[in-house]
């Protein structure tokens, strides 16, 4: 095994680090630790940390892919790796030190706390996470072993749905079926009828008195629209929808508070080594190696880098109080917003740049006194679940098409990507046809 | 307080998708190899030489930003002195700026797949075989045949039988009811045993075949455009590896021709050009004088292919449908490729109607009207299992 440490060590250690942790008042899920060789932790990689996730070949490639960048000497392994469960799952590689086992343990308390107490994970059912993934994983086997459905239509049909995998419920605002908008719309008709302000097209409210599963509202919840609104699904495909849509509602709170939580488990794995006073032989090392973490990557965003400063900052001014309360209640988007300012831009030096069309990169802003907020602005449309377009179901058409609509913010897609993405959703809803809407240089495009 | 696990049992967890993976890699490459196959580069090279294939259908594909301009990103500058309207990276440069890859645009996935030309071979012709082999004397190749021979109680999984399995499962249960250890009227369920396992065995047999030898003729003359020899060449180099992988020791005539025909090595046929008028039966004449003098037919199988755009002086007609007469009966299989596009015109009369009426199991006519045909028109002549 390793060269200078034992799993007794690292209990040790674990002991220490718990009790810092827990007199500082942080709150975490117990950690189950495993100890892997790098193949394992490559594997546990491909599924996102998951101990057991369904088989799909894209986990393979992933893995392929991890492997090959790691023998090639061109990406280290992260060394971190913890998931949203409770007890959470961490993996530990037998290859690292003892300096940075420890700082590892030290880091997946901030997480693990984290992911116990922000807001985002509220719905995540952390109890249940590794039992779900368990049993999905053993459905699509059995569907697969099922002589009526078979590999080739379950993989197919888990192509094309994990196309569009992050076009669900991005924002936490509960979706409304069909039968409650419609009860609403009827009370809303009742009142104005009451009050004999009967709009002259009646045309909308003779749709909802009608029983017809017409689209009222517009619906931004991609995956679930497809469940409730295509009629004649087979079991296996809805558990399949409903599989791929929990386990992104499973890892949206994930994408959408990246900064903060490799910030706040940064923020903990610092102050804890601190506290633990270690020995200059290891203390050293940690040293280095959390600088190299927490360090800016030049032309990119380092989220340990960007969440550090924030809980850095603000410690110093609002107090450690503070922090607990924003680790609770922000994400990305709300932390940088709030808590950043001119002057940290210009300290971060964060820049904006556009690709030219000749290929060239040019820096369009940069963090001075009259551009700052245009650089805020572009840095927060690229975090988090921002980074994905959102694509919404505007309404179903005559005849029954399907019409999507790309909700534009001056990005446009990429069309190569947005015309297979949407041949997926036309598999799926089927033969009466899609049309996204969105705009390419101005102009409305049609897909 | 924590709990420490030492080595999980599922240490290779991702095989099974590592291998669908795999397949899938194997099926685009068979589906990109279109355009492979009239890649000049290749053409000619040895088995080792790797190329490069697009492979095509494992991306994955999502809703992604694209890169245009108004699609602006962020970084950070540490320590560093920028200015607005600084240039990072050019557009001439093929430099990259070290992380200039965002996350959310769809960028390069890594969908290239580097083999060599005797894995393609593997992959394009695993399922095909020449056809009509017929056994002749002087036997000298070696051919793996693989047969079924019964069942054997231990095997590995893909080759269970499941029939085999399940009879003896119900002789089993049939046995204890008759000996009252089970009652097939309780709900307990009669289980699988260990021994009731069959897999069904084959045998790897080595069995000598016959000599084969291969007559490629390609009309080299002037209405042969660099078009149409590239496409003949890319055709002719798919049979070329499908020989050379399948069959070891067959032996490979190479004749070009224009008015005149004459026997050259393989890279002279592949990369020289003439120019000139063209008769079809300078090249098929050639060849009979060839079999006559070095492959007996009694102890050779003959394949021969003859590539052209069709154009054939018209007086040459009636000769060269006798030669290809002649040919046709003393070889196993023999083929005429024509390279025309779909569009073009003609003077006198196409040699594919000329050579039509001898169309049986043994002469196919081919035509080619681009890089698209190539595969397919190669997969007709060899059973046509693969329609891509």
């Amino acid at each position: 095994m390793s060269s200078n440490w034992t799993v007794n060590d690292l209990k040790k250690w674990d002991d220490k680090i718990c009790e810092i942790a827990k007199n500082y008042g942080l709150d975490w899920y117990p950690i189950s630790y495993e100890i892997c060789d790098y193949y394992e932790m490559i594997g546990h990689m491909a599924y996102h940390g998951m101990p057991s996730h369904y088989n799909h070949w894209s986990y393979g490639k992933s893995f392929e892919r991890t492997h090959f960048y790691y023998n090639a000497g061109m990406e280290g392994l992260p060394y971190e790796l913890i998931i949203n469960s409770n007890p959470s799952i961490a993996y530990l590689m037998m290859q690292n030190d003892f300096y940075l086992q420890v700082l590892i343990m030290a880091h997946c308390v901030g997480h693990s706390d984290f992911f116990k107490n922000n807001r985002c994970f509220k719905n995540t059912d952390a109890k249940y996470a590794v039992s779900k993934m368990r049993n999905a994983k053993k459905r699509i086997q059995g569907y697969i072993e099922d002589p009526l459905i078979g590999q080739e239509k379950v993989e197919n049909f888990l192509d094309e749905l994990h196309t569009v995998r992050f076009q669900t419920q991005r924002y936490n605002i509960p979706r409304k079926s069909f039968n409650e908008i419609r009860r609403e719309e009827i009370i809303k008709f009742n009142k104005m009828k009451k009050s004999g302000k009967l709009p002259a097209d009646d045309e909308f409210y003779y749709n909802i008195l009608s029983s017809d599963n017409k689209l009222l509202r517009p619906d931004h919840d991609l995956l679930s629209f497809l469940i409730e609104y295509k009629k004649d699904w087979q079991t296996w495909q809805i558990d399949l929808l409903e599989i791929v849509r929990d386990e992104s509602l499973y890892f949206i709170p994930q994408i959408k508070t990246k900064i903060l939580n490799e910030g706040w488990a940064s923020f903990w794995h610092y102050k804890i080594l601190h506290d633990l006073d270690l020995d200059d032989m290891y203390h050293i090392p940690f040293m280095k190696m959390h600088n190299a973490v927490i360090r800016p990557h030049v032309g990119k965003i380092n989220p340990y880098h960007v969440g550090f400063y924030i809980f850095k900052k603000l410690e110093k001014e609002q107090g450690l109080e503070r922090c607990f309360e924003v680790r609770e209640l922000h994400d990305d988007v709300s932390a940088i917003r709030l808590f950043l300012d001119e002057e940290d831009f210009r300290e971060l030096n964060l820049f904006s740049y556009e690709n030219k069309r000749n290929g060239d990169v040019i820096i369009s802003e940069v963090s001075d006194h009259d551009d700052w907020k245009i650089v805020r602005n572009d840095l927060i449309r690229n975090i988090g679940i921002n980074a994905i377009p959102h694509i919404f179901v505007d309404r179903i058409g005559q005849s029954g098409k399907l019409i999507l609509k790309h909700e534009h913010d001056g990005r446009d897609l990429d069309l190569t990507y947005a015309n297979k993405a949407v041949e997926s959703i036309q598999k799926i809803w089927g033969s009466d046809g899609v049309k996204l809407y969105t705009i390419v240089e101005e102009e409305v495009w049609e897909v | 307080m924590s709990i420490f696990k030492k080595h999980n049992t599922n240490a290779d967890r991702s095989a099974t998708d590592r291998r669908r993976h795999k397949e899938k890699i194997e099926k685009a490459i068979k589906e990109g190899i279109k355009d492979i196959v009239a890649e000049e580069s290749i053409i000619g090279q040895d088995g080792k030489k790797k190329i490069k294939i697009p492979v095509r259908g494992i991306k994955e594909y999502r809703f992604v930003y694209g890169s245009n301009e108004s699609n602006k990103q962020v970084g950070s500058a540490p320590g560093k002195d920028i200015k607005k309207g600084q240039k990072i990276k050019s557009g001439k440069s093929n430099k990259k700026m070290p992380g200039n890859k965002a996350g959310n645009t769809a960028g390069e996935e890594f969908y290239e797949v580097e083999i060599t030309l005797d894995e393609l071979a593997k992959y394009l012709f695993d399922d095909l075989s020449l056809p009509d082999l017929k056994k002749r004397t002087n036997s000298s190749i070696l051919s793996e045949k693989i047969k079924r021979k019964g069942y054997r109680t231990k095997g590995i999984r893909p080759r269970l039988s499941k029939k085999e399995t399940i009879k003896n499962k119900i002789r089993r249960q049939k046995k204890a009811e008759r000996n009252g250890t089970y009652d097939p009227e309780s709900d307990e369920r009669f289980t699988f045993h260990e021994n009731d396992l069959k897999y069904k065995h084959i045998e790897i047999t080595k069995k000598p075949i016959t000599n084969a030898v291969i007559f490629f003729i390609m009309d080299v003359s002037g209405s042969m455009t660099k078009n149409k020899k590239f496409l003949a060449r890319s055709f002719f180099f798919l049979l070329y590896q499908f020989i050379r992988y399948r069959y070891h020791n067959t032996e490979t005539v190479f004749i070009s021709h224009t008015t005149e025909a004459k026997e050259v090595n393989e890279d002279e046929f592949f990369k020289k050009a003439s120019t000139g008028g063209t008769h079809i039966s300078s090249g098929l004449t050639k060849s009979l004088n060839i079999i006559e003098e070095r492959y007996s037919p009694s102890s050779w199988n003959i394949y021969a292919f003859h590539c052209s755009d069709g154009e054939n002086w018209s007086e040459d007609n009636e000769k060269a449908k006798n030669a290809m007469s002649n040919l046709i009966n003393i070889s196993q299989l023999s083929g005429y490729v024509q390279i025309k596009g779909k569009n073009e015109s003609h003077w006198g009369e196409e040699m594919a109607d000329v050579f039509a009426p001898l169309v049986q199991d043994n002469f196919k006519i081919l035509k080619i009207h681009g890089k698209d045909d190539i595969w397919t028109e190669f997969a007709r002549l060899f059973g046509g299992k693969y329609e891509l």
